[in-house]
């Protein structure tokens, strides 16, 4: 390293490319052997090209209860996302806005909980909902993620308290309740981080496996990442199916971040993700 | 990056005052801080004194768990088999995203294009990304055995197991790790490197002098977060290996998995995730400490 100027732009071009084929090749990989036949896969060299590409193996998922796997999954993702955002913004506004005794000493308690990891509070949380006898039910999926999520409010607050006072006093000289305050004030002057904190709540949620696999049993309230599972250990052999299986799992949510892929991008650089 | 120093600030300016709204306001996030992280914790020290399999009734049994984990090879072996998975990956995933990081960091045209890109595996549900890994390291029909013309046992050779997880895992990061390396680096004043070339500094020399140090805080929070995550990895080896061969990939939070919902021994599982608890608790306080100390820089 003697050269005083910085790598030439081809070489920089060489990497990233190099990068980019070792993180899209399994991924292309996947989807086409999700569009081969089984036939095809098992005569010929996997890895040929699917001749005629066929969407036998998503239809098979149909048949093998990923429709309902898919519908579980967004009702999941979509009670997890509304509760925990609303709970989240209405905490948000009372640590950021409001004074009164306990609120410093409360949320350092919900700072103190980011340190709880996840691992650690399944096996409590399965006696709790076996107590309850909600074992195997929709609402012990969302219960533990419905109620805000201390990260959420955190990031919340800080946007909370850069809001203008003459912004909501106005508001309140109007005649507004704090919940008017909340919706038509904060809300929207604050909309970039709230879809921000939307995303990183899908992808999380979507993400889900250790707690629904304990959770849930069965087809009723199975989600796409246990039915993955659960078909890969089943039908091992038949990855055609297997891989179109993941792609149901996978392809939603890269859709979703293709689209928000800026919002995200800098979501994750200021919150960490999960 | 996280501001730990925000945590510290809590003075407002001109708050309204009202307890009962505040507490009202409160009440649902409460509820489940209380309910879903705090009491858990409570819960789950307790079950670490008692015997239960799932189904029959709760016995108390005093430290009968406790002693039969801390004695038992298999914890021993999980654990070890953790601290080896986090010393390869938090490694390599930190030096590859700081690669790059500084790749992209030369904002060439189509630069957005490729961090988008090496996000994705990061993006993609960590479950399914196993699974599609399984395929790939599949010994007879899978892409790698095609492409190279022979068959490897990637996955059940127990030397080679824990490795090949420790490369699924480190895929799944490094665009990940290198979001935060390429903010770090971004942030650096330009003046601070052409002042550098001003004075004949190297490329190599500019990044060990200038970007490297610079970047401490970044490196800190991107070890510290890979540490706790890395250690708490479950669907990867869930999907690639159950733990296997031999137990050699047996990574703790799977086998808290296994103790409990394989053997039904929820009293043991309950001492390993206490066990757990405190180790990724102590590396959090740690950071914590180390942020209090080691105010971040700024140049503004």
């Amino acid at each position: 390293m003697t050269s005083r100027r910085t790598p030439p732009a081809a070489l920089v071009y060489l990497g990233l490319a190099l990068g980019a084929v070792i993180t899209l090749a399994p991924f292309a990989f996947g989807l086409l052997t999700s569009f081969t036949t089984a036939h095809q896969f098992a005569t010929g060299a996997p890895l040929t090209w699917p001749r005629p590409p066929t969407l036998s193996n998503y239809t098979g998922l149909a048949g093998a209860g990923f429709s309902r796997a898919l519908a579980v999954t967004a009702l999941m993702t979509a009670v997890s996302l509304l509760g925990q955002l609303s709970s989240s913004i209405l905490a948000a506004y009372a640590f950021a806005r409001l004074r009164f005794p306990g609120r410093d000493k409360v949320f350092w308690v919900y700072l103190a909980t980011l340190m709880v990891p996840g691992s650690v509070t399944v096996v409590p949380l399965y006696l709790m909902m076996a107590q309850l006898g909600l074992r195997n039910t929709f609402w012990a999926l969302v219960l533990p993620f419905v109620f805000g999520s201390p990260y959420a409010i955190f990031l919340l607050r800080q946007h909370f308290r850069a809001i203008p006072d003459d912004l909501i006093n106005a508001a309140y000289l109007d005649g507004a309740n704090t919940l008017d305050v909340i919706v038509h004030v904060v809300v929207p002057s604050s909309r970039a981080v709230i879809v921000t904190l939307m995303l990183i709540t899908v992808v999380s949620e979507w993400h889900h496996f250790l707690w629904p696999l304990i959770i849930t049993s069965g087809t009723k309230w199975q989600v796409l990442t246990v039915a993955t599972a659960a078909l890969q250990s089943r039908y091992n052999a038949q990855w055609t199916l297997v891989m179109a299986a993941v792609g149901v799992a996978v392809v939603p949510l890269l859709a979703l971040f293709l689209v928000f892929q800026r919002h995200i991008v800098r979501s994750i650089v200021v919150t960490g993700l999960k | 990056m996280i501001g730990f120093n925000t945590f510290m600030t809590t003075g407002l300016a001109a708050p309204r005052r009202s307890t009962a709204l505040g507490y009202a306001l409160l009440a649902p996030s409460l509820f489940g801080v209380v309910t879903f992280l705090l009491l858990p914790i409570l819960v789950v020290v307790w079950l670490s004194l008692h015997r239960w399999n799932l189904l029959g009734p709760i016995e108390y049994v005093g430290g009968a768990n406790w002693r039969s984990v801390l004695t038992d090879s298999s914890f021993g072996n999980s654990l070890l088999v953790t601290l080896t998975f986090v010393a390869i990956v938090v490694p390599v995933q930190t030096v590859l995203g700081l690669a790059v990081a500084s790749l992209l960091a030369r904002n060439l045209p189509g630069s957005g294009l490729f961090r988008t890109i090496y996000v994705l595996p990061w993006i993609s549900v960590p479950l399914a990304i196993a699974v599609l890994w399984r395929w790939i390291l599949a010994p007879t029909d899978g892409a790698v055995s095609t492409v190279l013309g022979h068959r490897i046992e990637w996955l059940t050779n127990p030397g080679m197991a824990l490795p090949v997880v420790s490369a699924v895992v480190i895929w799944s990061n490094v665009g990940y790790v290198a979001l935060f390396f390429l903010a770090g680096i971004l942030a650096i004043p330009e003046e601070i490197h052409s002042a550098a070339r001003t004075d004949g500094a190297t490329s190599w020399q500019r990044f060990r002098r200038i970007t490297l140090p610079m970047l401490r805080p970044t490196m800190f929070f991107v070890l510290v977060t890979g540490v706790i995550s890395a250690a708490q990895v479950f669907d990867t080896v869930y999907a690639l290996t159950g733990g296997g061969p031999q137990d050699r990939t047996d990574l703790v939070a799977h086998r808290i998995y296994a103790e409990a919902f394989g053997a039904a021994a929820i009293g043991r599982a309950s001492v390993m995730a206490v066990v757990l608890f405190v180790i990724l608790v102590g590396i959090t306080l740690v950071q914590h400490l180390y942020f209090r100390r080691r105010v971040s820089y700024d140049l503004t």
